[in-house]
């Protein structure tokens, strides 16, 4: 076993922190971009969207069998990913986004988990897991490699991080500078009062639905090659830790999101020197989640008041 | 209604889009063939046939078998119950029980004491079904063990957890986690591990792993247990944790399952540590998919495997498994159908041994009954050994590799370390009984 010695944390060499310092980055870039993706929509329609994963991970299945089972070129599988996302998100949108629109966001989320549940099934059907058997969806991105801090890096992770601070500033200038921006905004607020200013809340909402889509496609695209094998379900799964960053920037605030992904994915990962931690890590989403809104929430002031009958 | 029109048109070209893909991603249904039945013939020291092997259907009344087998994220279980029922449905087109056809009824859990309860009682007092084959879970044996002996049934499946092997009614076809650990340990340890770290589910660690401690204590290196969660979604990170455990020259052993081993292995290779420490396996990634997959492990993997290899010169048994596997599944050759395989071949033999009418109460003595029975997949012939308070029949094992795409061997047959007493007993019992000597 190796000796701890030198510079420590908490009892734990320096030395041993730094790959999973970049490892816990990488794949927080990856939470980062799926919250990032959850807030917009929540933002534009009221909508926590819990299929976003399984979304990602039916787009990533698809692509696998285009690059496995077809001669079609690897970039149309790549593209029919991202847009497999952008397609089903429109469509549940269009079709149970009016119905649900005056619902609890309660209500609401639980129709985007029976979307969730129906796509599950269609993929264990259609894909099942099992026997001697497993999916891989390498990206070109990950054959070139670099060392850092002793940990290996691959374009993919590099990828991830990039996209995931790109989506956010791109995402937050779309919001003040566009029209269409300004309009998702108008929603947020009071989607009824923008309505009636003359806003097509309808199409403004398949917008969102449709970026949103899109960012799930993109995010099923990378998470197998950073996971490194194609499980749908834990693709589908690792929406808890997307839905944790969301509630760090308590559904509000895309820079506080993309920290809170970047903080999750550290947090699972710095976990795994301390062997009283390490078992712990897969509620380290909860946990951060639980302590950010706390911590943001300190300065409330409850009021209970009774109302005179 | 122009918005209308515009959602309707984008609705139908979506759908039309989700069409094609589904209809894409559709990898066809294998053709079957019309030639004569498998597993035909008379049975010799080189042929293996399916029960009787008369070559006609069977047409009798059914006599139900159920099985339950565990489906969960990361793993799925369902192979062994799904593979028994090829080899009952290839001995029902080889004159079935006498005559008679075996109806498998299997169902599936979810790691749910109260369904798997649930499902075991379904099985003995709704479908009535004579005996349990194929059973296959982490938790399922401790759960429903006490039922079953109340019952007077014993068990023919694939074990996991401490309960399978240490209860009296389950006898099962493999040997389990832990010991497999074992065997990959004891293969390490003659390679020269410096110290030895055991990764399994979360869910089984406490059992699978202790046996390797055991080990790396008697071998006097230092050794560590790291549970991991499933299904994986960080496996670059749990790779480094593993090989910092370990350091260089260490010894990493990997016990999982196909469906999560492979994000492990990619992540050894992604982090530069494939030739950093040596790698050891318990037995479910010795196949061809897994071999084919991961052509950096050649020649550095310490593979425990339970089984034979899966290669026709194995002997008639494999064959047979071989052939029943293309024409009645879609499953690949692997040590899950191996399991599932003789399952079905012990039962199918104890279904035949009874003398008279087919219940539950002839069925489970004449299972019990069972010993000395001889396959090519098992270093050692198995058994059940009547009323012994716990069944280990599957204790000897290989060690096997990767090489060009195949799995080959790299140790003969060996005897799993008797670190725990159990095993210990077992071997006494094996003597005394002369249980799998062929006396």
């Amino acid at each position: 076993m190796h000796s701890v010695v030198g510079f420590a944390i908490f009892g734990v060499d320096w030395e041993f922190f730094k790959p999973y310092i970049v490892l816990g980055l990488a794949l927080g870039g990856v939470y980062a971009l799926s919250g990032v993706g959850l807030v917009v929509l929540y933002q534009a329609t009221g909508v926590l969207n819990v299929a976003f994963g399984a979304i990602g991970a039916a787009g990533a299945l698809i692509a696998y069998w285009m690059i496995n089972h077809t001669s079609w070129p690897h970039w149309l599988a790549y593209v029919t990913c991202v847009a497999f996302g952008g397609v089903v998100n429109l469509v549940y949108g269009l079709v149970f986004g009016p119905a649900f629109a005056a619902r609890d966001p309660l209500v609401k989320m639980m129709g985007t988990l029976g979307l969730a549940l129906i796509l599950l099934g269609l993929m264990a059907w259609r894909a099942p897991v099992g026997g001697a058997f497993a999916r891989f969806l390498p990206l070109p991105s990950s054959s070139h490699t670099f060392e850092l801090f002793g940990a290996f890096m691959n374009w993919t992770q590099v990828i991830a991080l990039g996209l995931a601070v790109a989506l956010t500033a791109g995402t937050t200038a779309f919001l003040r500078l566009t029209n269409l921006g300004t309009a998702m905004r108008g929603l947020a607020n009071n989607r009824e009062i923008t309505g009636m200013l003359g806003v097509p809340v309808r199409r403004v909402e398949a917008a969102a639905w449709f970026g949103s889509g899109l960012v799930a496609g993109a995010a099923g695209l990378i998470l197998p090659d950073l996971i490194t094998s194609l499980d749908y379900s834990a693709l589908t799964f690792l929406v808890i830790a997307a839905l944790a960053a969301a509630l760090i920037g308590r559904l509000r605030s895309l820079w506080v999101t993309m920290a809170g992904g970047l903080a999750v994915g550290l947090a699972q990962a710095i976990f795994a020197p301390y062997a009283s931690l390490t078992r712990y890590r897969s509620a380290a989403p909860f946990v951060l989640a639980i302590i950010a809104l706390l911590w943001l929430s300190r300065r409330r002031v409850v009021t209970i008041t009774r109302t005179a009958r | 209604m122009r918005s209308t029109k515009i959602k309707i048109g984008v609705a139908g070209a979506a759908v039309s889009l989700l069409a094609l893909m589904l209809a894409g991603w559709a990898t066809g249904a294998r053709t079957t063939t019309t030639a004569a039945p498998i597993g035909s013939g008379k049975a010799s020291a080189t042929k293996s046939v399916c029960g009787l092997g008369t070559g006609k259907k069977a047409t009798g009344k059914a006599i139900k078998i159920g099985g339950i087998g565990m489906l969960i994220p990361g793993v799925d279980f369902t192979t062994i119950g799904k593979v028994a029922k090829a080899y009952f449905d290839c001995v029902n087109d080889n004159g079935g029980i006498n005559g008679r056809p075996v109806q498998y009824i299997l169902y599936n859990e979810q790691l749910n004491p109260a369904q798997q309860a649930a499902l075991a009682r379904k099985l003995v007092e709704s479908d009535k079904v004579v005996g349990i084959v194929g059973n296959t879970s982490f938790t399922e044996c401790g759960t429903n063990w006490k039922y079953y002996k109340s019952k007077g049934f014993t068990v023919i499946g694939a074990g996991v957890q401490a309960e399978c092997f240490g209860t009296p009614v389950f006898v099962e076809t493999n040997m389990g986690p832990r010991y497999s650990n074992i065997g990959a340990a004891q293969a390490l340890v003659r390679a020269g591990a410096k110290s030895l770290v055991v990764a399994s589910p979360s869910t089984i660690a406490a059992y699978a792993d202790g046996g390797v401690l055991k080990v790396a204590e008697k071998a006097g290196i230092p050794s560590k247990s790291l549970p991991v969660t499933l299904p994986v979604t960080d496996a670059n990170t749990i790779i480094q944790q593993l090989y910092q455990a370990a350091g260089p020259g260490g010894g990493i052993i990997l016990d999982f399952t196909p469906d999560t081993a492979p994000a492990l292995m990619k992540a050894a290779i992604a982090q530069g540590l494939v030739d950093k420490v040596k790698w050891g396996s318990s037995t479910p990634i010795a196949n061809t998919f897994m071999a084919g997959q991961f052509p950096e492990f050649d020649g550095k993997l310490y593979i425990n495997s339970e089984f034979g290899l899966l290669d026709a010169s194995q002997g008639p048994d494999t064959r047979l498994m071989l052939a029943v596997l293309k024409k009645y599944t879609k499953i690949d050759p692997q040590a899950f159908a191996q399991m599932g395989f003789m399952a079905g071949q012990f039962a199918t033999q104890a279904l035949l041994n009874v003398k008279g009418e087919v219940t539950a109460k002839s069925y489970n003595r004449a299972v019990r009954a069972l010993k000395n029975v001889k396959t090519d997949m098992l270093c050692k012939p198995w058994y059940v050994g009547n009323a012994l308070p716990y069944h280990i029949p599957s204790n000897w094992d290989i060690t096997v590799d990767y090489k060009d795409g195949k799995v080959v061997l790299k140790e003969k047959c060996f005897a799993i370390q008797a670190v725990d007493k159990e095993l210990a007993q077992t071997r006494v019992w094996e003597k005394k009984y002369k249980l799998n000597t062929g006396g």
